[in-house]
């Protein structure tokens, strides 16, 4: 059980501070803090999310730049404690719309009584929106979402997919009532996919992995039943074959996952047959289904970079990024990093004739190129050359001495998986509205990654 | 409601409090939530509202829920500082309890529980008794928690209302959730308990799995921590245990997916059947690898899981090394527990694929990261036989891209390789002296030294490498200089040439007339006498081959390992610590150490008790402990002639006869607890002197005992003492008689006070001279503690205690902090009579135990002592009251000793 929780700034301020058991001394959110800014004496390098000062165990998770902390003196289970915390910031976010500083500070009251409710003693009692619904008074004061920079998934669909996208619906609180006093009646399913990708320096795919969550946030009245169908080919479980020998799988046109788990909502009845989830979702953002996947797939983007010495003090780089996937499809907020030699003084960047929406920067701090891309069209490809310049000869030792290359991007309505939702059924005995029903994939980097 | 809380939060320019009073009383309901809403605003930026307590108390009687909460919220905050009014609250509390709404009853008692106050305490077990009962399930569930509550606010109370078997009971609930609360309420009771309260009988067990598969993620997690406590009663019981357990590694909640690791981890153990265990580690892998798919903070917990189950069960993850492999966004704390996994997983497989990773991250910005990714490129040398060649020819391309702190991680372990392949790839070290003067940190310096020093024969400039260190010999750290002496005495050994000869002397006259470092000199000194005496002798021990090194791969002991492997998932698996190495939570009921030992003060000269001797009384031959190889002999069988020569190894050390090292070992017997030594023989030509003040029957004594370690009888003594606080001086002659070489003498020697007082401030400084007709006069320091000086009649009366406490003034008061001193209640009450502090009262205050002590010094100075511990912290509190509080920094001083045992 956990001894206090608090939130923290930034900058270190007490947001939010509840004391449950009263076995741990007043000043451990200075303590804490102090601790964690400077685990290192450079200040650079992050604590470990759990540690010990003078008996009192620490817990942290960052989430939306806020510091969700928990202490305790007894040997927990600290993944209890970390879930836990992970949790408190989505019923929080459930709550408010929108979780940051300032809805926070709007709504500490609530925000408390949501702690007494989740938190007796340290133990926790629930963690479900749904179930707090019926324990929770206050209601939210919704912060304005439009001015603020939007967070999480919410964020990814928002970016570059206006038209289609109802944007503040995914920033909006599941228990308010929209103005008017009348709820919306829709349902959110996310395909969320995190791929992290280790190409050797010879294009060669070392590792693969996708990261992967159905994500549901359900503004259904009701409690309707849902039933959602995935891939008729789906099969779980690599069969014992190990990682070494994947392969042989791809292109059979089957999605194979290594492993995946569900939301305890979801019952499997129907799943080893026809491959359907059904559940009636709770209130507030939760993951019906997380999986893995190690098979092979196509990967979005191909990365090349040559170096070439151009004299003792001198050199080129040339980086070319084609993105594989179809035409149709714009992956957006494109990043290209690769660090360089640290005696590189001077960096002058030469972009393809008739680039728009590129910037690019030479970090002098920690020696690193920054190519950055707002639009990637489907089978394009991109060009960046750079000419270093170097403070000392580099002995033949560029290539050991830069990278590897690094990319993140988000790819809207793509998923590298193929695992798909065939239908998003609704049992509801509706008279004439048809709830909005928004299913929507997309793909992030996690890793991305090509060596030199 | 209107506009926003944060509203609360903006100051008035009237005085806040009492604005905020007259909205407190308004009679208006919405103004009065409003205002308590505001109170609540400025408690939680610490102001103090506790002055509108009973304005904030007659809200609570309402209706409506939202305002109730938040008259709670504040109650719990402020009862502790307002006892008696929140005494006020409990005709509410008790009325709630039985309000026919749920919430309101389960809100009632919740409340009640989290207010520490004795007097509440009382009133709350009826309602806590009814409410154990209650017909709503999340009345009960509440209720069960409320259990541990009052448990840690009074323990026998619990006992003896008969809580514990109610709780019990609902072990048997119908409803998941109440099971999995009562299952936690009593898992705390019984960390905090002696007593056997919670045992899982194979009964609790079933329905224990019952509930498992019905109730929410959390009590899944309180249950299955339960759980794993249970011992099944043999492979069969056991198998069908973790096929019930085992759905839950399909949970979306990590905390879930661990518990259950560690229940079927423990279970298998008693599994016999290869079958079923091959078929577990298969089940147990997916999950285990997915917990690597969460939050980061998440997947450092798993990963230092994984390395402890990997250690054990090697073969769960052993294709799987794979997905350990470091993420370019990994923070730092990731990507070093993912590194530690590589090198266990690491196998003759996998091993190109593994050094390709590890060369990689060599290359990374992060410089502990790439330091621990050099090191992990020698130790999978180490472990991995047929690799240790790729493994080197790795480690000599970083070290050629010349980055300092590569190589230096690179020769460090690169000597370890040697040690482990020895004769095999010492034609590399051409390439490794290239380096020599970029080396700055003392662990590469001495292993490069090491490796000329040991293959001195094969380098060809061996002495001009070393020579250039010797010139900063002095300034280098302990580790180098070390390295240095003994690499010297190799390269001399080997080449017995003019050059290393003179570095030779160098070294040893550096390492032995200009050192303070008692290990060089040691080393030196052996190394001086081995060759001064059998230079061949000298080859066979130094030259001598040494045993061939394994890889540890941080492995831990394998004790350790079960401890820590029986508490997967919990704090102490990520510590890789045992649960009582961090623990600090003092529980409620001590137990009763055993405090009657002495203080191990003087404990290096090293007493063996012998009864046989023990007759012998005050003067007893002691075996002279200065002799280093006395510690391993066995005692000498034949009473030994007293007038043995102890042999002084250091004092000569060319030309002595070995034969001559006759070790005099004598059955030590001292009449008494080993005093702490004053004098070292060190320092007293070999006259050692222990000594301490004692009181027995109200006369203090100096109790001394003096040790011959010099090669001449001693005779002769006197003592004197300088002018001190107390006036402390000798009553009579010091009376020793003539100590034999190797044995000594001790003696109690009658003090008289306040004969030599010093002026000043008060001090526990004791200075003495002993002088003997042999040897020059000694001086030494000693300590006076004043618990010494404290007299039989100090107890006082109850109530001349608090008389006296209430005569002296303020200013008489003084206090300090003790915060690393653990209080036992018992052991304290025994342990301070002892020294003449007498008990008078405790008293129990919230949640801190307050003791009362009395002592009185020689001519009637009293001391009134009080003790304040929390309960549940470390540390304690001393005030201290007497007429001379001038004396209270001895008295600290005095009692931190007394207490830190």
């Amino acid at each position: 059980m956990i001894s206090q929780f608090f939130v923290l700034s930034q900058r270190g301020d007490n947001i939010v501070f509840r004391d449950y058991r009263g076995e741990v001394p007043k000043g451990s959110a200075e303590i804490f803090f102090r601790k964690v800014k400077f685990w290192k004496e450079d200040g650079e390098g992050d604590a470990p999310p759990v540690f010990n000062v003078d008996g009192v165990n620490y817990f942290h998770v960052k989430v939306a730049g806020l510091l969700f902390v928990a202490t305790t003196r007894v040997n927990v289970s600290p993944s209890l404690v970390l879930e836990l915390l992970q949790r408190i910031a989505r019923v929080i976010k459930d709550y408010l719309g929108i979780l940051n500083e300032d809805s926070l500070r709007k709504n500490f009251v609530l925000v408390y009584e949501l702690l007494d409710e989740v938190i007796d003693f340290g133990y926790v009692k629930t963690t479900s929106t749904e179930v707090l619904k019926s324990y929770i008074f206050n209601e939210p004061i919704v912060v304005d979402a439009a001015r603020l920079p939007s967070l999480g998934a919410a964020g990814l669909f928002m970016q570059g997919s206006k038209r289609r996208m109802p944007g503040t619906a995914v920033t909006k609180s599941v228990v308010a009532n929209e103005p008017g006093g009348r709820k919306r009646e829709e349902i959110f399913v996310d395909i969320i996919e995190k791929i992290s990708v280790t190409f050797s320096s010879s294009g060669y795919i070392l590792t693969s992995e996708i990261d992967g969550t159905i994500q549901m946030k359900s503004y259904l009245s009701g409690n309707p039943e849902i039933r959602l169908a995935l891939n008729d080919d789906l099969s779980i479980g690599r069969g014992g074959s190990s990682i070494y020998d994947y392969g042989n799988s791809s292109g059979s046109g089957s999605v194979i996952l290594d492993d995946c788990n569900f939301h305890e909502s979801v019952h499997l009845d129907n799943f080893d047959i026809d491959r359907t989830l059904a559940l009636v979702p709770p209130d507030g953002e939760f993951p019906v289904m997380n999986y893995r996947m190690t098979q092979e797939f196509r990967t979005p983007f191909r990365i090349n970079a040559l170096i070439e010495e151009a004299g003792p003090l001198k050199a080129e780089v040339i980086l070319k990024v084609r993105a594989e996937f179809a035409s149709s499809i714009t992956a957006n907020t494109i990043l290209v990093q690769m660090p360089l030699p640290t005696y590189t003084t001077r960096v002058t960047f030469e972009l393809e004739p008739g680039a728009v929406g590129n910037t690019t920067d030479f970090k002098e701090a920690n020696k690193r190129l920054e190519w950055g891309l707002k639009k990637f069209v489907g089978g394009s490809e991109h060009t960046l050359r750079a000419k270093l310049t170097f403070s000392q000869e580099s002995h033949g030792n560029i290539v050991k001495e830069s990278g590897p290359i690094s990319m993140t991007f988000t790819i809207p309505m793509y998923n590298c998986s193929r695992l798909q939702v065939k239908y998003l059924q609704i049992a509801k005995k509706s008279k004439t509205d048809n709830p909005y029903r928004w299913v929507r994939y997309v793909t992030q980097a996690n890793s991305y990654v090509a060596r030199l | 409601m209107s506009g926003h809380d944060s509203k609360y939060f903006s100051t008035t320019k009237k005085g806040e409090i009492p604005e905020l009073k007259e909205e407190l009383n308004s009679q208006y309901k919405d103004k009065r939530k409003d205002a308590v809403k505001k109170v609540i605003a400025a408690m939680t930026v610490g102001k103090d509202v506790s002055s509108l307590f009973t304005d904030v108390v007659n809200c609570m009687q309402t209706e409506n829920l939202e305002l109730k909460k938040l008259v709670y919220l504040y109650l719990i905050n402020y009862a502790k500082s307002q006892p008696d009014l929140a005494i006020l609250a409990v005709n509410t509390f008790v009325k709630d309890s039985q309000d026919p709404n749920p919430l309101i009853r389960a809100l009632a008692v919740r409340t009640m529980g989290c207010i520490r106050v004795d007097k509440i305490t009382e009133y709350l077990c009826d309602p806590l008794q009814r409410c154990l009962k209650d017909d709503d399930p999340y009345v009960r569930k509440t209720a069960a928690i409320c259990v541990a509550k009052l448990y840690d606010i009074n323990a026998e109370l619990v006992e003896d209302r008969g809580f514990l078997e109610s709780l019990k009971d609902l072990i048997s609930d119908n409803n998941p959730m109440v099971v999995a609360n009562a299952v936690a309420a009593l898992a705390e009771i019984q960390d905090n308990s002696n007593s056997p309260i919670f045992e899982i009988t194979s009964h609790t067990l079933s329905k224990l799995l019952t509930a498992l598969n019905e109730c929410t993620e959390w009590g899944q997690v309180f249950i299955l921590d339960a759980l794993s406590r249970y011992k099944a009663a043999d492979a069969r019981e056991a198998e069908n245990i973790v096929e019930r357990v085992t759905p839950r590694l399909q949970h979306a909640n990590c905390a879930v997916v661990l518990s259950a690791v560690k229940m079927i981890l423990q279970q298998m153990e008693l599994i016999t059947s290869t079958d079923v265990v091959r078929n577990l580690c298969k089940k147990m892998a997916p999950p285990l690898v997915t917990l690597l798919s969460a939050e980061p903070e998440i997947q450092y917990v798993a990963l230092r899981n994984i390395n402890l189950i990997v250690q054990r069960r090697p073969t769960i993850l052993a294709h799987e090394i794979k997905v350990f492999f470091c993420k370019y966004n990994d923070p730092i704390y990731v990507k070093m527990e993912k590194l530690e996994i590589m090198i266990k997983l690491a196998s003759d497989r996998n091993i190109d694929q593994v050094l390709l990773e590890f060369k990689e991250y060599a290359t990374e910005v992060d410089v502990d990261f790439v330091r621990k990714a050099v090191r992990a490129i020698g130790r999978c040398a180490i472990k991995l036989e047929r690799a240790a060649e790729r493994c080197i020819s790795v480690l000599l391309e970083l070290i050629k891209i010349k980055v300092n702190y590569v190589v230096q991680e690179a020769i460090i372990v690169i000597k370890d390789i040697f040690r482990r392949y020895p004769n095999t790839y010492e034609s590399i070290i051409a390439t490794l002296c290239e380096s020599l003067d970029t080396l700055d940190e003392p662990e590469a310096k001495a292993s490069m030294i090491w490796i000329i020093g040991e293959y001195a024969e094969r380098i060809d400039n061996a002495d001009e490498l070393l020579e250039s260190f010797l010139e900063s010999f002095p300034e280098e750290p302990a580790q180098v200089q070390l390295q240095l002496l003994t690499a010297t005495v190799k390269l001399f050994l080997k080449k017995p040439t003019e050059g290393p000869q003179q570095m030779i002397q160098v070294v040893l006259n550096n390492a032995t007339v200009e050192t303070d470092n008692p290990d060089l000199r040691d080393r030196a000194y052996i190394y001086w006498r081995l060759l001064s005496t059998d230079p061949e002798a000298a080859k066979d021990v130094v030259l001598a081959e040494k045993p061939v090194i394994t890889d540890d791969s941080n492995q831990l002991d394998p004790s350790l390992l079960d401890e820590l492997l029986a508490n997967i998932a919990t704090l102490s698996s990520v510590y890789h610590k045992p649960p009582e190495a961090f623990v600090t939570r003092v529980k409620t009921t001590a137990q009763k150490t055993e405090d009657d030992d002495y203080p191990e003060g003087g404990s290096e000269t090293g007493y063996s008790e012998s009864s046989a001797h023990a007759a012998d009384g005050g003067v007893s031959p002691t075996s002279s402990s200065n002799v280093p190889y006395s510690a391993a002999r066995q005692p000498a069988p034949a009473p030994p002639s007293p007038a043995a020569p102890v042999p002084d190894l250091l004092g000569d050390l060319i030309g002595l006869d070995n034969n001559a090292i006759v070790p005099v070992d004598q059955p030590a017997t001292p009449s008494g607890p080993p005093l702490p030594v004053v004098l070292p023989a060190s320092t007293g030509q070999g006259l050692q002197i222990s000594a301490q003040l004692t009181q027995q029957d109200g006369q203090i004594y100096y109790s001394l005992s003096f040790e011959n370690n010099s090669q001449i009888p001693l005779d002769g003594f006197m003592i004197q003492f300088n002018k001190n606080t107390f006036g402390l001086a000798a009553a009579g002659p010091l009376q020793v008689p003539q100590v034999q070489p190797g044995t000594s003498a001790r003696t109690l020697l009658p003090m008289v006070m306040f004969q030599n007082l010093s002026q000043g401030p008060p001090s526990s400084l004791l200075q003495v001279a002993v002088k003997n007709s042999q040897q020059p006069v000694w001086y030494f320091n000693d300590k006076a503690s004043l618990h010494v000086f404290f007299t039989e009649d100090g107890k006082m009366e109850r109530g001349n205690f608090l008389e006296t406490w209430r005569s002296l003034p303020d200013s008489n008061e003084v206090s300090k902090d003790f915060p690393d001193i653990v209080v036992k209640a018992e052991a304290t009450l025994d342990r301070l009579p002892a020294s003449k502090m007498f008990f008078i009262a405790k008293r129990k205050h919230a949640n801190q135990d307050v003791f009362y002590f009395s002592a009185k010094l020689p001519r009637g100075i009293p001391f009134l002592i009080e003790l304040t511990t929390v309960i549940g912290t470390l540390g304690v509190k001393c005030a201290i009251k007497t007429p001379s509080p001038e004396l209270a920094p001895l008295f600290f001083e005095s009692l931190e000793t007394l207490l830190k045992v």
